[in-house]
């Protein structure tokens, strides 16, 4: 071997150990995130909080009033009712979302013109961008006037719109494209025999598209409902300006105020020390552990429910 | 078919035209309403203001030096004109509904355009749009700005000289939230694009097919389903702290800021670099390779450029990224609206600048539909530029 070629050889492992350092370093940040947040959420439960005594970890997790007595003053921290909340939220507005997005999806894929489906479909990918601190905007602006004149017609006096039906509302709003999208994908991705068969066997294009194109997507259709409750459950900024911040619950009325994980985590951050900013790491715990299990446990359903043969 | 058949069949079809006009109504409602709020207040001011009022405190330089302008005719009827000072005031009303007074006009030779700052040596001048809250005269009552424009022109009139005028810039620019912007932008690409490309490169060209590199490669999947709320609390833990002691930093910053963006942003990069080195045929490398090139000059010379357009991709996506990110930036810098913009100091991004006008109270819809649709002209620039880099470049190579 010259020095030239010994020179090459070196500069290829400096440079492929810059690389690998990269991968290593993007590979840490989900390790660091977690470290970090547990280390700071737990210490709640584990120190005596500058002398006002441990968080009590049972009472947090089934608590009914987010905090009892002053900030900085209590201890009396709890999320019960905020993960009810939460998971509340996210699968009503799943409810509303999933049939129109699926439905959405199925116009495009099938039924739809060619030119009418491409301006759908870039209708959804516009919405798909809309960064959510717009979708906020629209929601306190029209949304919760809707939701308050709709209140009013009931007979109830909501809080200026802000509440359960109006946080489901922009929620809806704002996984409608991604189920869209996803579902799409499923549906197009269905075997042509299979829909040749129900045809050829004397069912009609709708009734092909319906009960067996939907029912051959099931697992991929599946798959977006997971993805539209993974981004419920995590979404902050849009709804934080719509819930209204309710301090106890649970609050499964449809015009009452609520809160979930995310909005209480941005409420009143002030101090960077103490018991009342380190509480929101812990939320922040409680949430990453309910989005994993609820994860978990739509997958397992979506294995149960099974694949009809959907490449 | 049978009718009854075609009937529910039309039902049904029904249905799926009416599930698909409901993405085309909320798109066509959410560009109604911020440009119906937000359209009045969109002009170059605005992105070249400040966003607080700024007050200022004059008095008369020289006593005597009137203006001798008289009330020019094209001047509205609601405007009342002071033809000793040479300024045209009308009455308006702020936000809140409180009465404020208007300058609309003020003559060349005003003797206000050279006024004495009463808090420092400068010389100040009152300018048109700028609101003024009272003047103070020496032998009587103040005239202030809740007894009306006409109150007050007819006092100045009446007096040959003053002790104070209180008068405020009207503010509500986003000049501060823009820079800030950009510096994140900028901040963030700087740091995701290198490492993500590189993550890139070796999971593609270099890592063998073995468990640590499946690892490695599920841990950086994960990143993608974490809540941007849950990057800002790590940017609060991790970054905050660390830019806080190794730099002149004192809270959260800028480039706390950039730090977290950059790792919302390495996975979108990473996946995006690495399906464009996946289409680059293995025989280029092979090539390249057989004609003496090494394994750098291969990745840097051969690889790379065919991956361009992905890496360009992943960099709009990313800005897009960048730009809308709220919650995690709410966190990793805070939500102070600032004016002098410093990497090492808290300011807002425009999506913040949304956020915290909307949590205030009351919330300024206005102005934040106005940053609405600056953010969503953006973002919609840089997903049809996304759209036609893909329908261009992303042919799988002959």
């Amino acid at each position: 071997m010259n020095t030239n070629t010994r020179k090459k050889k070196r500069v290829d492992q400096i440079v492929r150990s810059i690389f690998l350092a990269s991968t290593l370093l993007s590979a840490s940040f989900i390790i660091i995130i977690v470290i970090f947040i547990v280390m700071k959420g737990i210490t709640p439960f584990i120190t005596d909080n500058d002398g006002l005594g441990v968080v009590n970890i049972w009472t947090f997790l089934t608590g009914t009033v987010w905090l009892q007595g002053t900030a900085f003053q209590s201890n009396l921290y709890a999320v019960g009712f905020i993960i009810v909340n939460t998971l509340y939220i996210a699968f009503l507005s799943l409810l509303l979302s999933l049939p129109v997005g699926v439905l959405t999806a199925l116009f495009i894929a099938k039924i739809a013109p060619k030119r009418l489906a491409e301006f759908l479909r870039t209708i959804v990918e516009l919405l798909a961008s809309i960064p959510s601190i717009v979708y906020g905007l629209f929601g306190s602006g029209i949304i919760l006037t809707f939701v308050y004149n709709l209140a009013e017609l009931f007979g109830v006096q909501s809080k200026g719109g802000n509440s359960v039906l109006a946080t489901v509302l922009v929620l809806a709003l704002m996984t409608l494209p991604t189920i869209t999208a996803v579902s799409e994908v499923a549906i197009r991705s269905v075997r042509k025999d299979i829909e040749e068969g129900s045809l050829a066997l004397g069912a009609t294009r709708t009734q092909t598209n319906f009960k067996v194109v939907l029912a051959s997507a099931k697992s991929g259709i599946f798959a977006a409902a997971i993805l539209g409750i993974g981004r419920s459950l995590g979404e902050a900024t849009a709804v934080s300006l719509v819930a209204g911040n309710a301090k106890s619950g649970p609050n499964l009325g449809l015009f009452d105020i609520t809160t979930t994980l995310t909005s209480t985590m941005l409420q009143g951050l002030k101090e960077t020390t103490g018991v009342d900013y380190d509480i929101r790491f812990s939320v922040g715990i409680v949430l990453m552990i309910v989005i994993l299990l609820t994860n978990f446990i739509l997958n397992a359903v979506k294995k149960r429910v099974g694949n009809v043969n959907v490449k | 078919m049978s009718n009854k058949r075609k009937a529910i069949d039309i039902a049904y079809q029904a249905i799926t035209y009416l599930a698909s006009s409901v993405s085309l109504l909320a798109l066509s409602m959410i560009v109604y309403f911020v440009w119906s709020n937000g359209s009045g207040l969109l002009n170059m001011d605005l992105l070249t203001k400040d966003y607080h009022a700024k007050y200022y405190n004059g008095e008369m330089v020289e006593v005597g030096d009137y203006s001798t302008t008289l009330r020019p005719s094209d001047l509205d009827d609601d405007i009342y004109y002071s033809e000793q000072y040479g300024i045209g005031l009308s009455d308006a009303k702020d936000r809140e509904g409180n009465p404020i007074i208007l300058v609309e006009y003020i003559a060349s030779d005003s003797p206000m355009l050279k006024l004495a700052d009463r808090n420092s040596e400068d010389i100040i001048a009152l300018e048109e749009g700028m609101l003024i809250s009272k003047v103070a005269f020496f032998d009587k009552a103040t005239a202030l700005r809740t007894f009306g424009a006409e109150y007050m022109v007819n006092e100045l009139d009446s007096a040959t000289d003053f002790r104070e005028i209180v008068f405020t810039s009207l503010g509500g620019g986003i000049r501060g939230s823009i820079i800030t912007t950009l510096y994140l932008i900028g901040m963030t690409m700087a740091m995701a694009l290198p490492i993500g490309v590189f993550t890139a490169i070796y999971l593609n060209e270099f890592a063998k097919k073995n468990r640590i590199t499946s690892t490695l490669r599920t841990l950086i999947d994960t990143l993608t389903g974490v809540p941007s709320i849950i990057y800002g609390l790590m940017g609060l833990a991790v970054f905050v702290p660390l830019t806080i002691s190794v730099t002149p930093a004192t809270s959260g910053n800028l480039i706390s800021g950039s730090l977290t963006l950059a790792v919302i942003l390495l996975p979108v990069i990473i996946k995006s670099t690495e399906e464009s080195l996946k289409v680059v045929p293995d025989g280029l490398r092979q090539a390249s390779l057989a004609l003496g090139a090494n394994e750098t000059q291969t990745t840097f010379k051969v690889v790379l450029p065919s991956s361009i357009p992905g890496i360009l991709t992943a960099s709009l996506l990313g800005i897009g990224r960048v730009i809308g990110e709220s919650a995690a930036l709410i966190f990793a810098i805070g939500t102070a609206v600032k004016d002098d913009i410093s990497i090492f100091g808290k300011s807002t991004s425009l999506a913040v600048h949304i956020w915290s006008m909307m949590t205030d109270e009351p919330a300024n819809i206005e102005l934040s539909s106005t940053i609405a649709i600056i953010i969503l002209m953006i973002v919609l620039v840089l997903n049809i530029t996304v759209k036609l880099l893909s329908k261009k470049f992303m042919k799988p190579m002959q």
